[in-house]
């Protein structure tokens, strides 16, 4: 079949390749930017498990054509993918002159996070247009660091389909990946939009409430870690996401969250509940920087400090709205000297500094903590669950542990004599 | 500086000619005045910075105002000007000069005043931006003024006057003002507020007054109980000092960097313009508390340069003297038609009545006039369900002074969703008009066909002026208030009292001082008047009990 894929959203880039793997045709259209002039120029465009290899080898096999969106295309495919950026719903308008003045499209799918209703209105967008073509939404649930497995080992999909044929043709592209069984749960386009939203809302409520509770637990001198395992245990309640940190954030989950309160609060629903969790997470970004600022009893200007850590999570390249900018501009503010290692960010961090103030980037993570009064662990990759800790403790000027992802044992690190904090745990 | 004596020939002849105004118009109805006079507006409204400000409506002949310049011209008032911006000794009871204008001088003529606004920025966009941290490192949500007088009503009312403005970036904390020695204010507000979110400005020129620092000290050991633990980082961490003695800040133990300065040069109730503005500051930002300051800097241009007969200042300082001192109404009312300026009157009260409620000449002689007027004054609206009753039928003459912004100005929002806010401005400026043309022309001028019983009647010819902004804006509100600074001075001279000094409250500080001693032991009650022994005993009574 010929599928088109446009946009340059991770989920357009594993749509496109794991299609193309399975035999489409697929001619994958990104907009200007950084993602298309890398992987024009052959470079990592994208730092997600497995995705680049695929990448190359789906287009050497002839299966996968990428191009620049803004060169006239050829007519669309048969199936058009929009997996375009939040920001670019203006692009989708455009979009669908090119779609509804071709002949040969029967299926529009929507995987891009548009406001609640957006894929009903581009049904209608297109029908004005003189086309009827089913449009359907595929919400884009992938998560970061598994985002190939996601999508082609599912547990579970959402499709918001009100159309007999379109459901007919998008099970057929999903067949193989939809093959131990069906996990395909299908509903109104606009709920499944609405689906999506709310299980980011809900993974980031047990987030907030975790680190809620840190608070409660370090007045109360326990282990929030002991706490955590607890709860987890309980079947009704289950481990994921309960992980109390110094904060999430990304690209998409917090965007979600933000989305999800938007939406409320411009139809003056009251929404409470995300507005704290939203806040606590926000809170929660600067929990180091205060830990930090009360053990040197506010006295910070001139310090030096290492950030071991700046992507939102570990296996990402990216740092938007995660906790290091937070956490640096209030080190900034105070005058202190940021020195920050990361396997992968460092780039998009670097862009992000620019012109903001002084940053030193360090490819290794010991010389980055060399002469620091702190340490401050932002993101657990795995290269930082155990380091060196006489080589650490030699370089730093004094031995100061805050681990904002709670991946070290406290008594062992004390043991090799160093002030540890880490969140909730004494 | 050898300034002219008052008591010139030329002075009494020009007061000679003005009693003989004021004995005309006595006969003569405001309503007459217009009658006479097709051109009256333009030839008694004058504008600059941005104000209109019409006299018309006042009790004035075609001459008058070319008399009172006159009788200016003998007073001196041209050499006083001139001594006020050269920073003359015009507070001679303290020996200094009074130099608020400098505070409104470039950078060039004026670099300590900018070292010190650099200060007050930097500490402004650090609170704007979430980055100055209480004591457990949280960014502080609430701001707590701590001031009394001139530390209290002047950035309570301009914070208030112009919350609409929003910093450009950031945001901005909560304010609170805090004045009352009885704690009655400071209470309540500590009952409500976060101690880790919440940083003090304590406001005191001198740094000894006993109201601001018995509210300053019960915020401590609030903030101490709050966090026992934390030693240096308290103090440094919550308390900003504004103060002429540094000294003194140092000793209470407001951080070095913590402390903002100004000068003996500058009266309390002059003082917004300074460090003591920072809650303004911290309301508006640094960019538009600078335009705030550009707005008097215009004002005081205007005052030095302008020929009298465009001068504002002076001319709004000639027609209070005249209905003071020749047509002998002895109260003034101050009547904003804006919400927004609701504090304005409180602070009008001090500008005017502490500058110059005085009655010893600079010769030392007891003077022979009236000087300052009984003033008072509340939102225009809400006074018309109050006390226009008076005006309008009781039995005293009362100068008004109606103010007012011809548009709303900004607000922050949605057009359309604000559109009946538009609609209630335009509500609140039909009824300022209202109220001033009733006042002067009556019931019977302006509907001429119709008896009334007495009761009903409305005999109008009480006199105003009308203040009129284009719109409340940090740099319209810096001119009007500069305006009412130099008004003030020009009256002084016109009466030849110090308006700079404030003699009259210190003897009260001090027998309160010997008060306590006798409420708290009872000795020295017997040497007490009848009556306040019998006070004191009575208080003593019921609190042993």
């Amino acid at each position: 079949m010929r599928v088109d894929v446009v946009g340059d959203t991770l989920c357009a880039a594993v749509t496109a390749s794991a299609l193309a793997q399975t035999g489409h045709t697929v001619t994958w259209s990104l907009p200007e930017g950084r993602y298309w002039q890398q992987l024009r120029d052959g470079r990592e465009a994208y730092h997600e498990p497995g995705l680049m290899p695929l990448i190359r080898e789906q287009i050497e096999a002839g299966y996968l054509w990428c191009r620049d969106l803004a060169t006239p295309a050829p007519t669309p495919g048969e199936v058009v993918f929009l997996a375009l950026q939040p920001g670019e719903r203006d692009q989708a308008d455009i979009l669908l002159d090119w779609i509804a003045g071709g002949e040969q499209c029967e299926l529009l799918i929507n995987q891009s996070v548009f406001p609640v209703g957006t894929t009903e209105e581009l049904r209608e967008a297109l029908a004005q247009r003189g086309r009827t073509v089913p449009v359907i939404c595929l919400p884009d649930t992938l998560q970061e660091g598994r985002a190939l497995n996601d999508f082609t080992r599912p547990e579970h999909i959402l499709l918001g389909c009100d159309d007999r044929s379109g459901e007919i043709l998008i099970r057929e592209i999903l067949r193989p990946f939809n093959r131990r069984q069906d996990v395909i749960q299908v509903m109104r386009p606009r709920e499944a939009e609405f689906a999506k939203l709310a299980i980011s809302g809900m993974l980031a409520t047990r987030l907030s409430f975790m680190n809620d509770m840190v608070m409660l637990a370090e007045e109360l001198d326990v282990d929030i870690e002991v706490i955590r395992q607890g709860v987890g245990s309980d079947p009704r309640i289950g481990d994921a996401y309960l992980y109390a940190g110094c904060g999430f954030g990304g690209p998409g989950f917090s965007r979600d969250v933000m989305n999800l309160t938007d939406a409320l609060r411009s139809r003056r629903i009251n929404t409470e509940l995300l507005e704290q969790v939203l806040q606590i997470n926000e809170r929660q970004k600067e929990v180091l920087f205060r830990k930090f600022w009360r053990h040197y009893e506010g006295d910070v200007a001139n310090k030096k400090v290492a950030l071991w850590g700046a992507a939102f999570k570990p296996g990402s390249d990216r740092v938007d709205n995660g906790p290091a900018l937070r956490l640096i501009e209030a080190l900034w503010a105070q005058g202190v000297e940021v020195h920050v290692h990361d396997p992968l960010a460092l780039p998009e961090l670097t862009q992000w500094a620019d012109g903001r103030g002084p940053l030193y980037t360090h490819q290794d993570g010991y010389h980055a903590a060399r002469d620091v009064d702190a340490l401050m662990i932002v993101t657990e990759w795995k290269e930082y669950w155990s380091p060196d800790w006489a080589m650490l403790k030699n370089k730093m000027s004094t031995p100061l542990i805050l681990d904002g992802r709670n991946i070290y044992d406290p008594r062992y690190v004390k043991h090799q004599g160093f002030t540890y904090y880490g969140i909730g745990r004494s | 500086m050898a300034l002219p004596l008052m008591d010139t020939l030329m002075a009494r002849r020009a007061e000679k000619a003005l009693r003989d105004d004021a004995y005309r118009s006595g006969r003569v109805h405001i309503a007459d005045l217009f009658a006479q006079d097709a051109r009256r507006f333009e030839r008694l409204s004058l504008s600059a910075c941005g104000l209109l400000a019409d006299f018309s409506k006042q009790r004035i002949a075609a001459g008058t105002l070319e008399k009172l310049r006159t009788l200016a011209e003998a007073r001196g008032l041209d050499d006083w000007i001139r001594c006020l911006f050269d920073g003359g000794e015009v507070n001679w009871t303290e020996s200094r000069p009074a130099m608020h204008w400098r505070l409104r001088e470039c950078k060039k003529n004026a670099p300590e005043v900018h070292e010190q606004l650099t200060l007050m920025e930097h500490i402004v966009n650090r609170v704007h931006s979430g980055q100055w941290r209480g004591c457990q490192g949280d960014a502080i949500t609430d701001v707590v003024n701590i001031g009394v007088g001139g530390s209290d009503l002047g950035p309570l009312m301009a914070s208030v006057a112009l919350h609409e403005h929003h910093p450009e970036t950031g945001g901005r904390p909560r304010l609170h003002f805090v004045s009352s020695m009885d704690g009655s204010q400071i209470a309540p507000l500590l009952d409500e507020l976060n101690p880790g979110t919440t940083l003090v400005v304590i406001s005191s020129k001198s740094f000894t007054t006993m109201d601001t620092l018995s509210n300053a000290a019960t915020t401590r050991a609030w903030l101490e109980r709050a966090f026992p633990e934390v030693n240096g980082a308290l103090l440094r961490c919550h308390f900003i000092g504004v103060s002429a003695c540094s000294e003194r800040m140092t000793e209470w133990g407001i951080h070095q960097e913590n402390q903002l300065r100004l000068w003996d040069w500058v009266g309390g109730r002059y003082s917004l313009w300074s460090c003591i503005g920072l809650p303004i500051a911290l309301a508006i930002g640094m960019d538009q508390f600078r335009e705030f300051l550009a707005g008097a800097h215009d004002m005081d241009q205007h005052f030095r340069s302008a020929p009298w007969d465009e001068n504002v200042p002076v001319s709004l300082g000639l027609v209070d003297i005249w209905n003071l001192n020749f047509l002998n109404i002895t109260a003034r009312a101050v009547l904003p038609y804006d919400g927004r300026l609701k504090h304005l009157p409180a602070y009008v009260e001090q500008l005017e009545m502490e500058s110059n409620g005085k009655s010893v000449t600079r010769s030392g002689e007891a003077v022979k006039h009236h000087t300052c007027p009984v003033i008072w004054g509340e939102v225009g609206p809400n006074a018309q369900h109050a006390f226009y009753q008076l005006l309008h039928q009781g039995t005293q003459p009362v100068a008004c002074e109606f103010l007012v912004a011809a548009r709303h100005g900004r607000r922050n929002g949605n057009s359309a969703a604000l559109e009946p806010l538009e609609d209630q401005h335009g509500l609140t400026v039909a009824n300022c008009l209202a109220q001033s043309r009733l006042l002067a022309f009556g019931e019977a001028a302006l509907t001429p066909d119709q008896s009334l019983p007495p009761f009903m009647h409305y005999r109008g010819n009480q006199p105003s002026t009308t203040l009129m902004m284009d719109e409340l804006s940090p740099r319209q509100l810096g001119a009007l208030l500069a305006l009412y600074e130099h008004k003030v001075f020009v009256q002084a001279v016109m009466w030849g009292i110090n308006p700079f000094d404030q003699w009259g409250v210190e003897m009260g500080k001090r027998i309160a001082m010997e008060m306590i001693d006798v409420l708290n032991t009872g000795g020295g009650i017997n040497e007490l008047d009848g009556s306040s022994r019998a006070l004191a005993r009575y208080v003593r009574e019921r609190q042993q009990n």
